[in-house]
């Protein structure tokens, strides 16, 4: 067995495991972070321009953090380029051209970090559940990790008459909306999963033909990726409130999942009774909050910028630097949007200002 | 935590408690500074523009310029004065708010302050009028009759950013052309501009109702606080400066009738070019040391500030070396002035530029480590002219010949101002000619950029003329007066 193929073996392994230590953790982060050093150049250039070498990088935390814009600018990958593997890629929608790529070689352990986790955090017991899936398919959508996410959720865990309400000729309301009836008459409870500007385009929909459903106890929502300009801006507050109040979904029931393209693993909160609530993932990926210019781990009771030590990620780079704020919290963090729009605070000229007038 | 209160703004014949008060929060090292400023409701804001219409009528109109210079050189010299109680006030609250070094702010204060004395002030008069007398009355004109220069009737001045005391250029032309002024204090700096109105009532009591200052939010305050007397005020001024990013200038701009004059100051992306005859292996050092200047000053905020040096090939002293002496100049002046605190928001805007450099071309260097409170980029290829993340980062981009750069700035023509030129006398002008054609505005010696002089042309307009109407009286009115003379034949 080739390096590669027993890590991916022990990994398969270690997601299988119910929990892990933290020299268990270590260990593994270690071992990967030599796979990766040894066999991805721009990564091994950038820990010698940071000074991280395989002597001095002795904890998860010493791995430098791969800023998300470097899946943009470099191929991060430690296995050669082969013709089965899958490329996820960004969805570029914050204006820049060049999208972020991640080289998937097998799914596999992505698929099982996904479903290892998806499990307790959203079936909560549950073996299968009738689901609709808000978002394009795979087939739509090849490159989209998302699309692949909500595929696997509906092949692993949803029952056989779950499908996709997302066409190429648009939202299918009518078909929806038997499916909910369906549900409501039946008491078996249901799932609703998918992009979180999708979910606003079904509950504008509802308001318009002014419907409302009362969807069976254990019915659950699974919302991720904010608006991304593709639906009106909706307050979190008002989202959830909505979603319960079209749905009958209880926000308890209401369970965000935050993913990037450049991960392999997902986080989940408990549901959206409070706001905002506690992200947390499995024992495969750890987070830490920096200071973005020094890397160094904000104090106490301090925002900063999220990086996730992500050992799915055997093939790209374990850690990355996130453009994403976070602030500890009971169990998890609290997520608080991007760190972006740093304003002009003079009067010289701000990259943010210039960047809107480039594309305007 | 020491918590210290200051009331801002300045509102002649308005009571404190009849306003209402907003207050804006600003932390450094373990201090808190509420500041609180004033909030009017529309039919406060009509009353304030008639008490400093009024005012100006019966005491800043009558006043011959030279008795406004006076005043305001007056008010200055107690600026400059160390003791005086305004200058230690402005010393010790304007880094708190602002976050900058409080040397660097002592430093940039006098600076700017020395410019405005009244030598200076009358240099400033006599850039924009042949003649000052005809802001003073009528004076004859070549071509016949007679000509006067009346400045706004009431003028609104909307100030933005966190450079300290940036008010006092517009507060002070507006008085310079006799203009009544109502000045929007920009929330990150909200301190300066009420203090030079109530010390100029102090050096000259009669000018004491000619000037206020509020606050709203936001630049064009369409909503949020103090909405409806923005609106009130927007509506009455003949005249609106505005400083901001070009968004919140054009909300600004479409919300003003189409009659009123509309003077914008937007952002600005400054740039400097080194030749090659500036880089010997004396002068090339000192080249660098002043530029470090430039790019430390207020930490690369103003609207003259350096983004990119240029420097050109083919000297002893390569574009390469050029940047690592910058980055050791920029290291130097951390000690002195050490850059301010950055919030997450910025220092995530820092990162990103910087990952842009290193992720970016395998030609593109990152100067010095990572973590430092500075940052030079080093391209060995022409780029475009585009904005770093400030906060001292800069980026040194070699070229064949200087000429190479001007169509690379004339693509940014809407940013341009001010460049500063590192070379000899016969290549300034040659070079001047180019890029003031590519649309810049201002060209300074590198170490200068951020210090403008005395009576500069801001974003290459006059900065008095732009505020006046001229009144003629043509040579048919003379003549036609003449048979009803009293002494009339």
């Amino acid at each position: 067995m080739d390096k590669a193929a027993s890590l991916v073996a022990d990994l398969l392994a270690f997601i299988a495991l119910d929990g892990c230590t933290d020299d268990q953790f270590d260990a593994l982060a270690l071992r990967l972070f030599a796979y990766q050093y040894a066999s991805n150049l721009p990564f091994r250039n950038f820990c010698q321009r940071r000074g991280a070498t395989l002597r001095n990088v002795k904890t998860w935390s010493d791995i430098p953090a791969v800023p998300i814009d470097a899946f943009k600018a470099m191929e991060l990958r430690s296995a050669p380029p082969a013709s089965e593997e899958r490329v996820f890629m960004t969805s570029g929608t914050t204006g820049r051209a060049a999208r972020g790529r991640h080289f998937h070689p097998q799914l596999d352990v992505y698929d099982l970090s996904m479903a290892r986790n998806f499990a307790p955090r959203f079936m909560r017991g549950a073996e299968r559940l009738p689901m609709g899936i808000l978002f394009p398919d795979e087939q739509a959508m090849p490159n989209s990790s998302l699309a692949h996410y909500l595929a696997l959720a509906k092949s692993a865990f949803g029952t056989p008459d779950s499908r996709y309400y997302l066409t190429p000729e648009g939202l299918d309301m009518a078909g929806l909306c038997a499916a909910l009836q369906e549900s409501e008459r039946s008491g078996q409870p249901y799932a609703l999963l998918g992009a979180s500007f999708s979910l606003v385009h079904v509950m504008d929909a509802l308001q318009a033909e002014g419907r409302s459903f009362r969807l069976p106890a254990g019915s659950r929502i699974l919302d991720t990726g904010g608006y991304k300009g593709q639906s009106r801006e909706l307050p979190l507050e008002d989202f959830y409130a909505d979603l319960t109040q079209l749905l009958g979904v209880p926000r308890s029931h209401c369970i965000n999942m935050y993913g990037m393209t450049e991960l392999s693993t997902q986080f989940y909160d408990d549901g959206n009774a409070t706001l905002p609530s506690v992200k947390s993932g499995p024992h495969w990926i750890r987070s830490r909050l920096v200071e973005p210019i020094t890397g160094r781990s904000v104090a106490a009771g301090e925002r900063g910028i999220l990086v996730h030590c992500d050992l799915a990620n055997y093939n790209a780079v374990t850690t990355i630097l996130t453009e994403d704020v976070g602030l500890w919290a009971d169990g998890g963090f609290l997520l608080l949007g991007r760190a972006e729009g740093a304003a002009a605070k003079g009067c010289s000229l701000a990259v943010e200002e210039f960047v809107q007038a480039a594309t305007a | 935590m020491k918590v210290q209160r200051i009331q801002a703004g300045y509102l002649p014949g308005l009571n404190e408690d009849e306003v209402q008060w907003h207050s804006l929060a600003f932390e450094r090292d373990g201090q808190r500074l509420d500041v609180a400023v004033p909030v009017l409701t529309g039919a406060q804001m009509h009353a304030l523009a008639d008490r400093v219409r009024a005012a100006a009528d019966s005491h800043l109109r009558r006043m011959p310029v030279a008795e406004i210079i006076d005043a305001i050189d007056r008010a200055i010299a107690r600026l400059l004065d160390r003791d005086d109680p305004y200058r230690r006030q402005a010393e010790t609250w304007l880094p708190v708010v602002s976050g900058y070094d409080a040397d660097m702010v002592r430093l940039g204060l006098t600076g700017f302050f020395r410019t405005f004395r009244a030598a200076q002030l009358r240099r400033f008069v006599a850039e924009d009028f042949a003649n000052p007398g005809v802001l003073d009355g009528f004076e004859p004109a070549p071509k016949g009759g007679a000509v006067r220069a009346f400045g706004p009737d009431l003028l609104v001045h909307s100030w933005a950013g966190n450079v300290p005391a940036l008010s006092l250029w517009s507060l002070l032309c507006g008085l310079l052309v006799k203009a009544p002024g109502i000045g929007k204090l920009a929330s990150a700096e909200p301190l300066f501009a009420g203090w030079f109105a109530r010390l100029l009532a102090e050096v000259h009591a009669p000018l004491a109702d000619c000037l206020a200052v509020v606050w709203w939010d936001g630049a064009g305050g369409e909503t949020g606080a103090g909405a409806e007397g923005a609106a009130a005020l927007y509506a009455r001024a003949d005249t609106v400066l505005a400083y901001g990013g070009n968004a919140s200038l054009d909300a600004l701009r479409r919300r003003l009738p189409v009659t009123t004059r509309f003077l914008p100051h937007g952002h600005k992306l400054g740039f400097g070019l080194v030749g090659a005859q500036a880089l010997d292996a004396l002068k090339a050092p000192a080249v660098a040391r002043l530029a470090a200047w430039d790019v430390m000053r207020y930490d690369q905020q103003g609207c003259y500030s350096p983004h990119v040096f240029y420097v050109e090939r083919g000297a002893p002293v390569p574009p390469r070396a050029f940047a690592d002496y910058l980055a050791a100049e920029l290291a130097n002046l951390q000690r002195r002035f050490a850059r301010r605190a950055l919030d997450l928001a910025e220092g995530a805007a820092v990162a990103k530029w910087q990952q842009a450099v290193e992720w970016g071309s395998a030609q593109d260097l990152l100067l010095g480590p990572s973590d430092a409170p500075w940052s030079v980029a080093y391209s060995d290829s022409l780029q475009p002219l585009a904005p770093t993340a400030l906060y001292r980062s800069i980026a040194v981009v070699a070229v064949d010949r200087l000429d190479a750069v001007v169509p690379v700035v004339a693509a940014q023509r809407e940013f341009l101002q001010t460049a500063g030129i590192a070379a000899g006398p016969e290549e300034l002008y040659r070079l001047a000619g180019l890029l003031g054609a590519a649309g810049v505005t201002r060209i300074s010696a590198i170490g200068s950029m951020s210090m403008p002089e005395a009576g500069w042309h801001h974003d290459g307009r006059f900065n008095l003329l732009d505020l006046v109407r001229m009144t003629e009286i043509e040579q048919s009115a003379e003549m036609a007066a003449q048979p009803f003379a009293a002494y009339a034949d």
